[in-house]
Order: structure tokens, then C-alpha cells, then sequence
């Protein structure tokens, strides 16, 4: 553990900043939202943020991502990509840092995706208890709001200073480096113990019941018509998908030049919720109606991911809550029907 | 070597419309060196003299708005293999459907007045046609005006023998992939949540609601897009004429 004064982390930032070693991005404003982005300077960072519009999934596993190249003018020419920028990640909050530990799980599972892990690697990631919470989160009902593994440094405001908690060597050796750090005192303690039971209870929205119930309450629910009365209202349009930081779901498409010699193999986000996305060639759909597709996202977050990997694939950010138009993504209010149905 | 021995024969066609996407094949710029290496292109009025009625693939743009455009339009197909409709005016009607509020008299008197156009085939106007209305179209490029990457997708995807992949989802995917604050968020409107994707969410981005110029996706879910409209404070007459720029065609469907 150590402590760094306020005005001593903007100077560690900066200096991470001056370092060409890796890039530093962090939580920045942008139109009344914060999202993760580059910074320039230590005074960009805004550490007292709700929520990110897109979670740091997005430099893991981007949006567009070349997996290789091709070349047919000649012989048949292939060569696999991985663009890795070294990355130092400022302001996780735990929840995130959960949905990053669930994504290397999937990822290494099976067919270790190189793409994924070599980026996640050669990163460095500088966790954050939150201060501010979104009236959509319920991260304290799913056991996320706070954690003790996932991150390189985890930084909590006690005031004057930030309470450092190491998470890694990485960690440790970045602080030592670049940071005028010192060993927390009684009073730090104190102040870190008290932000930290305080966490719990500035969420606005809550489970009625213990998430590890949730694989058997969707079991009993499959059949409800809650589906179908809260589909009608879906627009397919992905959002709860696509701002979801353990959706992890992928389209892979080949774009060929014009010149019909070189191209690109491409992935980029698909979403369960979208029309095609169990479309298959010959045009068949496994989930066509709207109906099943909405089931389909609450039963693998909440029994389909929990069966195979030991996880519920829902960490409570709130972010599909909050994206969705018609208001009819919110986990919370989804699982508390059901575990009255499921009575 | 996956190119094609024999260069497909290729023409371009205009109906009514401003031509901005038979410009937005010349603004290819240097790709156009490589689309006539892979295509020979046989007739462009907007770029070449030359013309031929022999060709493979015809790419129509513009809506359909008289008897004597539909007979052409047909003569167009029955010497195409494929044809291709080329921007929403041809995909959809675009902006020429917004006179379909209309009645054919009514358009005539406020554009023409008093003039002696009666029995003139040029003047012989019906209710806006996308190119589709009236001839089998066997793919689409939308947009006002088309995308030059999505032209060129299609254009390598015919050329290597497979299905151009168009998307069938919402322009909220591409937002939410450049990490937009959603339009209807910032106090706008947007016809995104209905609208065909494949734009990059180009006007999102740049920070006005999408006025749909791609058309809606195959299934979109218009009352529900409705109820968002009035949400965020629409009346259901001005949540409806969002739809009436590029979407008139849809709009007997959104108001049912």
C-alpha cells in the first residue's frame, strides 16, 4: 500500500505522458458523457466519473481490428496482424476490471486468441474506486463495486491524497520509477476504510436477491411472457450489445481492394440482439423474432456464460440501461421480475 | 489468381436525380484506375462519350417518375445480368418521393401553372418509383449520396462472384462502435434506431439525428421508434415527418 499526494499524481501522470514507452489514455469528458481517450494532459483526467460510455474493452478488443492481410496477385500471400499499442490505462473502475478479467477467460479459452491477449499483456491497468456511480449501475448487487485482483495500481481519493493499492510488479516498479509515493499512515487507513464502506451506498439500483440465484431463476423463466411483452418494444438495435463490456461477440468479414489483389480479413462487434445475427447461409435465422433475441442476451449473461465459465457475464456498469431508447434493457428490473415469477 | 478472365461489361444510368452518385464514382480518384483495370466500362454519360447497349451489369440512379422512364428502365434490365440500384433515390425514391403527399394534378399545376404540357410525354408524370417498383433490382447501394467504400465493396464483391455484404442493422451499431453520446441524448432527434447502417453513422457523428437517407433496415420497429420520438418530446405529427425526407416510401407502414 502507499499513499501520493494530489498534486504528486498529476506530476506521476504527466510523467507517464512525457514517457514515449507506452500510451496513456484515461477518463476524459466528452459531451456531457466521459469516455476513455488519449490524454495530454494530467488535468484531462477525470477520476470522479459515473460511468464510460464505451468500457476499455474497446482497446482490447476494438471495434474494426485487422486479423490479417492477403495478397493474391502472385503466389497466395497471407500474413496474420496484431497492432498492439502498450497502453496505461488510468481510472478502471472494478466492475470493468472484472468484465476485462471474464474477457481473458473467454479469450484464452479453447483457441487462445493472440489479438486479445498480446494487447492485454503489454498493458498496464491503473483501477479506480468510484466516487460517482450512474443511476443505472447496481455493481454492489453483483459483487463488483469493489475487487482485490484485476488491476496493476488501484487508486481511492481519501482527500488530500490517493490511497494506493498494488496490484501487480508492473504496478509496484511504475510507482517506484515515476511516483513520490509513501507508506500509508494510520489516518490514510482509516480514510480508505471509510470510502470503501461507503461505496455500497450511493447505488440508486439493486437485485432483490443473491446473483449466484440467477442460473436457476432463468432456468424456471425461460418460458415467461416477459420476453415477448418487453421485446415488442425492441428496436434490434444492438446498443445493449455494443456498450456492453463482456459482450464479446464478433463478425468476420474479408474486404478485398478494388484492385482485387490485396485485402484485409477484418472483426468487428456483432450483437445477439441484432437481426441477422444467427442468420446462417442459407438463410435460415435461429432467432428471428425480436422475442428471442432479447431472451437470448438475459439467459447467456445470466446461465448460458455461468454453465460454461463459472461467471455471470453481467457486472452491474448499468451502461445497456442507460443506451437502450425504449428503456427495456435494465438487468435490474428484468431479474427482479423473473425471480417474483420464479417464486 | 482470383480475378476474372473476362472483364465484366459495366454501364451507368441516370433517372431523376442530382447524378451526386454517379459523381461519387468519379471521386474514386485513383481507385477509378484500378475499377476500369477490373470492369469495363462501357457507358457513363457523366464521365465518357462513348456508349454501348451491350453490358453485364447496369448501375441505376435515380428515381423512376414517368411511363417513358419506367419503358427505358426496362429495356435497361432485359440487357443486364445484374442490375444495381445506385443511391437512395434509386433505392428507396429519396427525396423525389416527397412530392407522393401529392396529388400527380397538384404537382403539375404548382410546377408547370398554366402551361400547355397535355399530352406531352415528358410532362407525364406519376407517383415517384424507386428503381425497384418497377424492374427486379438484384442489389442495392443506398445512401444520399452512396458510400465510396460501400460502392467499392460491392463493385470487388461482383467481381469475385459473391453477395456484397450490406448491412441489415441500425446506424445505432455504428455509433455506438465510434462511441457517439447518443443524439436523442444530446437533445436531437435521429432516425438511426430504424435506419440501414453501412454510412459510418456519418451525420451522428458530425453531431445532427439521422434523417435516414439509407432507408430502414428489413425489419425495422417503427412504432417503437415512434414512442422514442415522442419521448424526447415530439408531437406524433412531427415524429412522423421525420420520416418524409428520404423516407416517405415507409411512412403508410409508420403511421398504421
Amino acid at each position: 500500500m502507499r499513499v501520493i499526494k494530489k498534486e504528486d499524481f498529476k506530476e506521476f501522470v504527466n510523467l507517464l505522458i512525457g514517457d514515449d514507452t507506452k500510451e496513456v489514455v484515461g477518463v476524459k469528458a466528452k459531451g456531457g458523457k466521459f469516455v476513455y481517450d488519449e490524454l495530454s494532459s494530467a488535468d484531462e483526467l477525470r477520476l470522479d466519473f459515473d460511468v464510460t460510455v464505451l468500457s476499455p474493452k474497446k482497446y482490447f478488443m476494438p471495434p474494426v481490428e485487422t486479423l490479417l492481410r492477403y495478397d493474391l496477385s502472385s503466389d497466395f500471400k497471407v500474413e496474420p496482424v496484431n497492432e498492439v499499442t502498450p497502453l496505461i490505462i488510468i481510472g478502471i473502475h472494478p466492475y470493468d476490471l472484472i468484465a476485462l478479467q471474464q474477457l481473458e477467460t473467454v479469450f484464452r479459452d479453447t483457441y487462445p486468441d493472440a489479438n486479445h491477449l498480446l494487447k492485454l499483456e503489454r498493458s498496464i491497468l491503473i483501477g479506480t474506486n468510484m466516487q460517482n456511480v450512474s443511476p443505472h449501475s447496481f455493481a454492489a448487487s453483483m459483487g463488483t463495486a469493489t475487487t482485490r485482483y484485476g488491476y496493476d495500481l488501484m487508486l481511492t481519493d481519501i482527500g488530500d491524497s490517493y490511497y494506493i493499492e498494488i496490484g501487480s510488479d508492473r504496478g509496484e516498479d511504475l510507482l517506484e520509477r515515476y511516483a513520490r509515493v509513501s507508506k500509508p499512515d494510520k489516518t490514510h487507513e482509516q480514510r480508505f476504510e471509510s470510502v470503501i464502506n461507503g461505496i455500497e451506498s450511493k447505488f440508486q439500483k439493486a437485485l432483490n436477491f443473491p446473483p449466484e440465484e440467477l442460473p436457476s431463476i432463468l432456468a424456471r423463466t425461460y418460458d415467461s411472457k416477459l420476453w415477448a411483452e418487453k421485446a415488442e418494444k425492441c428496436l434490434s438495435c444492438g446498443s445493449c450489445n455494443l456498450v456492453c463490456p463482456t459482450c464479446y461477440c464478433f463478425d468476420v468479414q474479408d474486404v478485398t481492394e478494388l484492385n482485387l489483389r490485396r485485402g484485409e480479413r477484418i472483426r468487428t462487434w456483432d450483437g445477439c440482439l441484432l437481426e441477422d445475427f444467427a442468420k446462417v447461409a442459407t438463410g435460415e435465422n435461429f432467432r428471428e423474432d425480436r422475442a428471442s433475441r432479447y431472451r437470448h442476451r438475459f439467459m447467456r449473461k445470466g446461465k448460458f456464460l455461468y454453465e460454461r465459465f463459472g461467471f455471470i457475464a453481467c457486472v452491474g456498469c448499468g451502461r445497456c440501461a442507460s443506451g437502450c431508447l425504449p428503456d427495456i434493457a435494465d438487468p435490474v428490473e428484468i431479474y427482479n421480475t423473473l425471480k417474483e415469477e420464479a417464486l | 489468381m482470383m480475378r476474372p478472365s473476362v472483364k465484366p461489361r459495366v454501364a451507368f444510368f441516370d433517372f431523376a436525380s442530382c447524378e451526386g452518385c454517379q459523381l461519387q464514382v468519379i471521386n474514386l480518384e485513383e481507385s477509378v484506375i484500378d475499377l476500369i483495370d477490373i470492369v469495363d466500362v462501357v457507358s457513363f454519360r457523366e464521365a465518357m462519350k462513348e456508349h454501348s447497349d451491350d453490358y453485364d451489369i447496369a448501375f441505376v440512379e435515380g428515381s423512376i417518375m414517368r411511363p417513358m422512364d419506367a419503358e427505358r428502365l426496362k429495356k435497361i434490365r432485359e440487357r443486364a445480368k445484374i442490375l444495381v440500384a445506385l443511391g437512395a433515390c434509386a433505392c428507396i425514391g429519396g427525396i423525389n418521393a416527397l412530392r407522393n403527399r401529392y396529388s400527380v394534378e397538384h404537382v403539375k399545376k404548382v410546377v408547370y401553372g398554366d402551361a400547355d404540357i397535355e399530352g406531352n410525354p415528358f410532362f407525364d408524370v406519376f407517383h415517384t418509383k424507386a428503381v425497384g417498383d418497377v424492374v427486379d433490382v438484384d442489389y442495392y447501394v443506398y445512401g444520399c449520396p452512396i458510400s465510396r467504400d460501400e460502392l467499392a465493396k460491392v463493385i470487388t464483391s461482383l467481381a469475385l462472384g459473391k453477395k456484397p455484404e450490406i448491412p441489415n442493422y441500425p446506424v445505432c451499431v455504428e455509433c455506438k462502435k465510434k462511441e457517439n453520446v447518443c443524439i436523442f441524448e444530446k437533445g436531437g432527434f435521429c432516425l438511426g434506431p430504424v435506419t440501414r447502417a453501412g454510412c459510418g453513422a456519418i451525420c451522428p457523428t458530425n453531431g445532427s439525428g439521422c434523417e435516414g437517407c439509407r432507408g430502414l433496415v428489413d425489419n425495422p420497429n417503427t412504432d417503437s421508434e415512434l414512442d422514442v420520438l415522442k419521448k424526447y418530446g415530439l408531437t406524433v405529427e412531427d415524429a412522423l415527418g421525420r420520416f418524409d425526407l428520404f423516407c416517405y416510401k415507409y411512412k403508410g407502414e409508420v403511421s398504421k
